[in-house]
């Protein structure tokens, strides 16, 4: 059996898991399952679960964030201030949602399973400029922000500015936004590190969820050999992600701010709970009410994460 | 067969067809989707039970190529300058334009045929499109060298060929089309046209100057403007400056402060400011609904190119043909100086008989991956490069050569379509001699040509700036 | 190398069907035409409100794409209809009579097979982004300000749908040339050679002069003169 995986950009520290699942898969199967991992001939990232609904490729990476219609049980996974403070959490937080009733049913009207998840380190932000010490310091500071952590930045006064990830590094480097949020390795690939004099270690405001996702009667297509080399790999794969990025990418990020003469900006716990107040309770309302006149169990799923995080 | 054989029969079917008369952008979604089909059907070992699982998925996997990719805030500068270029006629920017280069270095021998080049340059500051450059100077700026008793095929030659400026100056809607199909920042694309583009016009300029003082025949100057009314002569063309200078401190601010904002919102101000003029020179609803529909024609011929062209590539992302192509053309045993410059000759032939957005749009999906693959990969350092240029140093250069090289087809018989145009709007000048008096400057692109190749530094000065 | 060409225009059905479903192509051109003025307008609104009140419009980029569908799709029966895609005629123009009429006969049939398969795949790809039992029918949005994707994706078919009725009009048009070896026929793009094409592109120019020139007006022939 051969596989079509649609990811996109080129091999990175989020497509590792997937470029690991690949070598397992084709070791325990001898050659005979091989998965062809495409960056961007295939789709569009956007319309990757598109091309899974059509059965135009068998396997690919999405994330939530990018259109929230499309997939509205994972979006709870993007909610601000949610606490996850390491990889294995986020990945934990994830499983739990994905092995729901109400995400694979979700899934299930683009005839996708879940896989596992591509965890990311929680955002944080970049700037220029004097950076914010203090909650009341974001007052008017323009900062490109989508989505979730956009209403986030907005509950603070700060400015969310909409700009197309490949803009973003010649706005900063311009003044045309002052501050930018992404996950660190966004960061050094965007290169908005290059110029920036600020960074905030510990604001976490939450991140993007980018499941891996199968065709599900490719899935079911598959011999039982084929599919037990792939569902007993998923979890070697992720174990070399979270080392890839813990031990590659982050390793790299502290000495490049170190080298960079980044200032870090540490808030104190009375200033992340004052933020968590402002944003984080307003915001799960609002999507708990929002999902569940879409018949979706929200309350319940909100409290699974969050009860997942808390053990 | 595998995918790879699939995709070389395909794509020459679709060439067959594009010869036949085929509209370009059909033809490559034509193929694109009959490629499509192909390999899904394959993939099910040809089960004629399977026929129509393969079409459907094949025919899904095409529909969703046009509005997914067509929705892109990159691709909305497109016809913005289009419109830019249409609104700067009814701006009278033209006219001004032309009687101010008159005033100032009309003095030079062959003295209107250089206001010609410069007056055109000027006017590719606010035109993203050739042949629509060509045609409004074909009207304003040969009669007037004509009266000179300029010889008529020169006149003709220098406005055919100075047209070519509009796309290498921004904006530039052929450069954003690379910078899509290349996945690499417009802005920066933009910018690095610049200096080449000015390159081009100086050496025009020094042609000139040169043809006419070896055959005075060719034009005499034209002299005797006051000091007065040449600095009167330039209020009237100071909202192209006005309209530069918005789009320039909007990609990067010369004076190091914060830029304006990103070059999609620089191109749509600068519209912006070209319709306020327009608008206080007169245009109303009927002309300002002309501007509106040529624009729209204008911008759905480029966009159905563009996603035609992007179902192929999306078969060929199915096929893995442009991998296999840059593996062989990377694993040839010649100079990759060598092979650049055949890939160059090959686009001058073919651009021979095509047009240069369809062309640059047919082959790029292909070729540049395989140019950049020749260079040493997307992530070369400078140093480790074969060409000596960065990976997205690469990118840009190859852009601007290649665009150079599609503009330089647009003077070359038998399809220069910017010869057609000139010689459309004067019909006392037959085709032949437009291109007859457009040849020296043919030799004087091919110059520019080597000389980007040979310094790369022409091209990746400005955008090396915006990278720091 | 087609620009603009020449549509002729009779009493027939054909050409009173042609000349009306002009009217049409042209109200969605200018709807596109005006989709463009209306992106300059919006980067005005962003650019001021960022500058001066240092409030962004929320959003622009969601906006954008959504305006991008109506400049991409909406003209391209009307552009069709002008012969105006790009296309390259060395071959086709030697030709004269029937073999002409023949070959675009075959080239315009396939281009019609190639619209219906993508009304269908694009219809799909709408269809996938529709949901009658959702809020705002949407099952698929935008990335920032989550604005539903369904009316651009619907524009898509809609547009190819008009393209196709366009194609079916030509193959009638190229069918009866083909039949009664008129070297003329009505309702279709005429080949010109360039030199035509390029008076065409002049004659626009004139256009635009006619904003300091009134009396230059009357020269201008691309289709609309046909009406
Ligand atoms: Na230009
Ligand atoms: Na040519």
């Amino acid at each position: 059996t051969e596989w079509n995986v649609s990811l996109w950009g080129k091999r990175r520290a989020f497509t590792e898991h997937v470029e690991k699942l690949a070598e397992l898969v084709s070791e325990k199967t001898g050659g005979e399952f091989t998965l062809n991992i495409s960056y961007g001939g295939l789709s569009k990232n956007t319309e990757n679960l598109d091309g899974i609904s059509i059965g135009a490729f068998e396997m690919a990476q999405f994330c939530a964030g990018y259109h929230a219609d499309k997939n509205p049980s994972i979006t709870v996974l993007e909610l601000p201030f949610l606490g996850v403070d390491s990889l294995e959490k986020e990945i934990e937080a994830s499983m739990a949602v994905y092995n729901h009733p109400a995400a694979q049913e979700d899934l299930g009207r683009w005839n996708a399973t879940l896989l596992m998840p591509s965890p990311l380190p929680q955002y944080n932000i970049v700037g220029v400029g004097d950076g914010p010490k203090t909650l009341s310091e974001y007052e008017g500071l323009t900062v490109r922000a989508t989505g979730g952590i956009g209403k986030a930045m907005a509950a603070v006064g700060a400015v969310p500015t909409s700009m197309s990830a490949s803009e973003v590094r010649q706005a900063m480097d311009s003044g045309v936004v002052k501050a930018v949020s992404f996950a660190p390795h966004a960061h050094m690939s965007f290169g908005t590190v290059e110029n920036a004099t600020w960074w905030t270690t510990n604001l976490n405001p939450g991140t993007v969820n980018c499941p891996v996702v199968v065709n599900t009667d490719a899935l079911n297509a598959l011999t039982d050999a084929e599919r037990e080399a792939l569902m007993s790999s998923v979890d070697e794969a992720l174990a070399h992600y979270v080392d890839y990025y813990n031990n590659q990418t982050m390793k790299a990020w502290g000495p490049l701010l170190e080298e960079k003469g980044i200032e870090q900006i540490t808030y104190s716990d009375e200033e992340l709970a004052a933020f968590r107040e402002a944003v984080a309770g307003p915001a799960a309302a609002a999507w708990i009410e929002e999902n569940s006149a879409r018949n979706l169990p929200a309350q319940e799923l909100y409290d699974l994460v969050i009860a997942t995080i808390g053990e | 067969m595998d995918s790879i054989d699939i995709g070389i029969v395909v794509t020459s079917v679709m060439l067959v067809f594009v010869v036949l008369g085929m509209r370009v952008a059909f033809a490559a979604a034509g193929a694109g989707l009959a490629g499509l089909i192909w390999i899904f059907w394959a993939k099910k070992g040809y089960d004629p039970a399977q026929f129509t699982w393969a079409l459907g998925v094949a025919v899904k996997t095409a529909g969703q190529v046009p509005h997914s990719k067509i929705a892109s805030q990159a691709l909305s500068l497109i016809p913005t300058f289009i419109l830019i270029g249409y609104l700067a006629y009814y701006a009278g920017l033209t006219k001004a334009l032309f009687e101010a280069a008159k005033r100032w270095v009309g003095w030079l021998p062959g003295g209107l045929a250089v206001s010609t080049v410069f007056a055109t340059a000027g006017f590719a500051a606010v035109s993203g499109a050739s042949v629509a450059t060509s045609a409004v100077f074909a009207r304003i700026a040969i009669p007037e060298m004509l009266k000179e008793g300029y010889d008529k095929r020169f006149a003709a030659g220098v406005v055919a060929s100075a047209g070519t400026l509009a796309s290498l100056i921004p904006p530039s809607a052929i450069l954003v089309i690379y910078a899509i199909i290349v996945e690499q920042d417009v802005g920066m694309l933009l910018l690095a046209g610049f200096l080449p583009g000015a390159v081009s016009a100086l050496i025009y300029g020094g042609l000139v100057v040169g043809m006419a003082l070896v055959f005075p025949k060719f034009g005499p100057p034209v002299g005797g403007f006051s000091w007065k009314e040449r600095f009167v002569s330039l209020p009237p063309a100071l909202p192209i400056l006005f309209v530069v200078v918005i789009i320039i401190f909007f990609i990067y601010n010369p004076f190091g402060g914060d830029a304006w904002g990103t070059p999609t919102e620089g191109g749509a101000l600068g519209a912006f400011v070209v319709f306020c003029m327009a608008l206080w020179r007169g245009m109303r609803w009927p002309q300002l609904r002309d501007a509106l529909l040529e624009t729209a024609k204008l911008s759905v011929m480029i966009f159905t190119i563009i996603w035609g062209v992007l179902i192929y590539v999306r078969f060929l992302g199915f096929a893995n043909l442009p991998g296999a192509f840059a593996d062989w053309i990377s694993g040839l045993e010649q100079s990759p100086m060598l092979t650049l410059i055949l890939i160059l000759l090959a686009y001058a032939v073919l651009g021979m008989f095509m047009d240069a957005i369809g062309m640059l749009l047919l082959t790029l999906p292909v070729v540049y991956p395989a140019v950049i693959a020749l260079n040493g990969g997307p992530d070369v350092t400078a140093a480790d490069s074969a060409f000596g240029v960065s990976g997205v140093g690469c990118a840009i250069w190859f852009g601007i050569i290649v665009v150079k090289m599609a503009e330089l087809c647009l003077i070359t018989p038998p399809i220069g379509l910017n010869c057609f145009v000139v010689a459309g709007v004067r019909p006392d000048i037959s085709v032949q001699d437009v291109f007859k008096g457009a040849s020296p400057f043919f030799v004087a692109d091919a110059l520019t040509i080597a000389t980007l190749i040979a310094l790369p530094q022409i091209v990746l000065f400005l955008p090396g700036l915006l990278i720091g | 190398m087609a620009g603009a060409s020449a549509v002729r225009t009779d009493d027939t059905l054909l050409s009173r069907l042609d000349r009306a479903l002009f009217r049409v192509e042209t109200l969605l051109a200018l709807i596109s035409g005006l989709a463009v003025f209306s992106l300059m307008l919006l980067a005005v609104v962003s650019v001021g409100g960022r500058n001066i009140f240092n409030q962004p419009l929320p959003g622009y980029v969601d906006w954008i794409e959504q305006a991008m569908p109506l400049i991409a799709f909406l003209g391209i029966a009307y552009c069709q209809r002008l012969g105006g895609h790009i296309r390259m005629d060395i071959l086709v123009g030697q030709l004269r009579g029937r073999a002409l009429w023949i070959t675009e006969f075959l080239t315009t049939a396939v281009i019609l097979l190639l619209m219906v398969l993508l009304v269908w795949g694009s219809w799909a790809h709408f269809q996938r982004s529709f949901d009658f039992n959702a809020p705002l029918w949407s099952r698929d949005s935008s990335f920032d300000i989550r604005l539903p994707l369904w009316p651009a994706k619907l524009l898509v078919p809609v547009a190819f749908s008009v393209l196709c009725a366009r194609l079916v009009l030509q193959l009638w048009g190229y069918g009866r040339a083909i039949l009664t070896g008129d070297p003329a026929p009505v309702a279709v793009p005429l080949i010109e050679d360039a030199a035509t094409v390029a008076a065409n592109e002049a004659a626009h120019v004139s256009g635009f002069e006619a904003a300091e020139e009134p009396d230059a007006v009357g020269d201008r022939r691309d289709g609309r003169g046909a009406d």
